[in-house]
């Protein structure tokens, strides 16, 4: 593939006679970036991240893609094959890696390495963004997509106040609060992400390790596992709490009543707290606490959004791409945005302490710390950090039919998520 | 212009004076047909490569059918399109026939009518959907109100029910399509002439046997017509569906279109994503080419008539 060709050497040339030039001369940084941000908290933390980098004397063009991840790959995917890629785009999880593949990506190294980045990032996290162990994207906030959101009003009908640690207490508090009159102690969107949240919370707080094993490493044995089974049966439980109503409509559609104890508990990523203040609910109307984990320790579910960087030959461009790289590294910058968006920030050397951050994030950030230390912070299947997104979706259809229909028995479910497995490889 | 031979200059004249007339009819028309025939071309060549997340060279033969035929949700796909062609098809011609007579009778307020019930063909299937899943939903549309009128064992919850959901999109689909059916049927019923229902009339016949014996016999070829026209919506159906249920509950309602979006699209998979079009494609020619021979037959009946 890489044979050298005259032209090539003579655009190598060109380049190296012109690199100089460009670099001595002081070109206004421009940044052409797509994302799925458009609205709401996302959108407002974005624009936030674009008037800093118009402070700092550069060009801003962002277009956004409104929907999932994958209606902005669309969008990458068509510039990338008109040969025209941004600068830089939002892209997560192993897609970073697959992506990287099919078009040249910037290497980050010397940038990373002078901002002293590296030392500062979970490993795990870091190797997502290092496809062939060089930097490509760069990681700017951190979710944990089983956090639990508790309605104040809800606790208070239930007369409870503690807040659940194993997945017993989650189901004996769902169950007060069944009696003490929230209509549907579970509250939920019908999206298929909404469907794979309650599995991946359900497996990974039964058995971080036989989550590792059977939705990371698709281990065939892990797969058919007894742990797969109980959590197929914790998630019947969790649908049974549900609204059944809820057809596809989306999670945040059901807020108020959530907020006025009609439901009781969400379980979400932190960026169901930047929506809940973005739609004007205040902080003391929910509790945000760790997902359940039978162990008592923690369980963290990861979910990184990051931005790539795609190798562009303009100077303004390559200019706009270096200062981006410094802004979303900057700790200041990932203190704003995660303040905006209710995520905490990739950099673990953030002090939460202040105002600013809510008791929730502070929660995470140390559940964060803690799961890492005990070797129980995993990747989130269903919002595409475990598997390339072909891999997810099949899994995802199996655990979505399984919530929508009754009777599939846990059994039954462990066996298709198998087969479907099986069938995406 | 290479074609100016070394003729007389009348004929060069007359060519030059019907260049607008070329240009305007065949430039759009080569370019359409370039367009359709090149993208089903490309498509049917990236079906049988190894492209996931790009288009890439390759021969993977059948694999990418043989895959897309094993999951269920190709064959769920093509289960609930048996049901929702037929239900789509059948219910929204009758209603569009139903509407179209009682139009005929010459009532007052024709014109306003016939607007209302052609409106719903000027909205979107994504407006339609999306509207249609707030009345079906259970929790705020129609079962709510009638729960609030007092009428509390109410149920109207196809929506969230698995073997019902398919119809909850025939509704919708008749919804936005009686209107055009109508539109076509009123047509045909206006055109069948006056004589042939004079000389029923002397005859004695009652408007109902009018109807069933003189008028509705005539109205054949649009029945065909329209049937066609309706059965290729159904099988291209898509943004009514991701509208309205997501392909939810579970897969309960995934059509052939949504699940070609998805693996093209959602799981990047560009090969199996064209394998299913490609399917798409034949279930259509298999619509497509026995209503082309009959018109073929009937034509060729109507010559040596």
């Amino acid at each position: 593939m890489s044979r050298i060709t005259r032209r090539t050497l003579l655009a190598a040339t060109g380049a190296a006679a012109i690199t100089p030039i460009a670099h001595a001369q002081a070109v206004k940084p421009r940044l052409t970036a797509i994302s799925q941000w458009s609205a709401g908290s996302d959108g407002a933390a974005i624009t936030a991240l674009g008037k800093k980098f118009e402070e700092k004397g550069g060009t801003w063009q962002h277009s956004p893609v409104p929907g999932f991840t994958t209606e902005m790959m669309n969008k990458l995917r068509a510039q990338i094959m008109a040969g025209d890629p941004p600068a830089c785009s939002q892209l997560k999880g192993p897609e970073i890696t697959a992506w990287s593949k099919i078009a040249p990506t910037l290497n980050l190294d010397a940038i990373v390495a002078a901002a002293g980045y590296e030392k500062v990032v979970a490993p795990d996290l870091a190797r997502l963004h290092k496809p062939g162990g060089k930097w490509a994207a760069l990681p700017l906030q951190i979710y944990s997509t089983n956090m639990l959101f508790l309605s104040k009003r809800a606790m208070d009908k239930a007369k409870a106040d503690k807040i659940p640690v194993t997945w017993a207490d989650f189901n004996a508090l769902a169950e007060k609060m069944k009696a003490g009159g929230v209509t549907y102690p579970i509250a939920n969107g019908g999206t298929r992400p909404d469907d794979g949240q309650k599995f991946e919370a359900a497996l990974a707080g039964i058995s971080p390790a036989a989550y590792r094993a059977a939705c990371m490493n698709l281990d065939e044995k892990a797969l058919k596992g007894p742990e797969m089974k109980a959590a197929f049966a914790q998630v019947r439980k969790i649908a049974d709490w549900m609204d059944p109503n809820t057809a596809a409509q989306h999670y945040s559609t059901f807020l108020s009543r959530f907020v006025a104890g009609d439901m009781g508990i969400m379980i979400q990523g932190g960026w169901a707290q930047g929506v809940l203040l973005n739609a004007g609910f205040k902080l003391d109307d929910f509790i945000i606490a760790p997902g359940p984990s039978d162990n008592g320790k923690p369980v963290f579910l990861l979910n990184a959004d990051a931005f790539i960087f795609w190798q562009r030959k303009e100077a303004d461009l390559q200019a706009g791409q270096k200062l981006m790289a410094e802004l979303v590294m900057d700790p200041a910058i990932q203190t704003m945005y995660s303040q905006i968006t209710g995520s905490i920030p990739v950099r673990t050397d953030v002090d939460l302490s202040g105002p600013g951050w809510s008791d929730g994030q502070r929660r995470t950030a140390s559940a964060l710390k803690e799961a890492v230390a005990a070797n129980q912070a995993v990747l989130s299947l269903a919002h595409n950090m475990a598997q390339e997104n072909g891999m997810t979706a099949a899994m995802i259809d199996v655990i979505t039919e399984y919530v929508k229909n009754r009777s599939i028995t846990p059994d039954q479910a462990v066996t298709r998520l198998a087969e479907a497995v099986e069938g995406a490889r | 212009m290479s074609h100016a031979a070394p003729s007389p200059a009348r004929p060069l004249f007359a060519g030059l004076k019907r260049l607008p007339e070329f240009l305007v009819i065949w430039v759009p028309l080569l370019l359409s047909a370039g367009h359709v025939v090149v993208f089903t071309a490309w498509t049917t060549w990236i079906s049988f490569t190894p492209s996931t997340l790009v288009p890439v060279d390759g021969w993977v033969g059948w694999r990418n059918y043989t895959n897309v035929l094993a999951t269920r949700n190709w064959k769920i796909a093509f289960d609930n399109l048996l049901i929702f062609g037929a239900g789509f098809v059948i219910l929204t011609a009758l209603v569009g026939l139903l509407l179209a007579i009682i139009i005929d009778q010459r009532i007052r307020g024709e014109n306003v009518l016939r607007s209302i019930f052609l409106y719903p063909m000027a909205v979107s299937f994504v407006v339609t959907g999306t509207v249609w899943s707030w009345l079906l939903n259970p929790g705020m549309g129609i079962q709510k109100l009638v729960n609030d009128w007092g009428w509390t064992s109410f149920r109207f919850d196809w929506l969230i029910d698995r073997d019902m959901a398919i119809w909850t999109i025939v509704i919708a689909g008749i919804w936005q399509s009686s209107g055009f059916a109508m539109a076509l049927f009123l047509a045909g019923l206006r055109s069948v002439e006056a004589d042939l229902i004079k000389a029923a009339q002397i005859d004695g016949a009652g408007p109902v046997r009018i109807y069933t014996r003189v008028i509705l016999p005539t109205l054949w070829p649009i029945v065909i017509a329209v049937m066609v026209i309706l059965l290729q919506f159904a099988i291209k159906t898509f943004d009514l569906v991701r509208a309205l249920t997501g392909g939810g509950p579970g897969l309960a309602t995934q059509l052939p279109a949504l699940v070609v979006y998805d693996f093209m699209f959602q799981r990047g998979h560009l090969g199996r994503g064209s394998a299913a079009a490609v399917l798409m494609l034949l279930t259509l020619l298999g619509v497509l080419l026995p209503y082309g021979a009959w018109k073929y037959y009937q034509r060729r009946r109507d010559a040596r008539a």
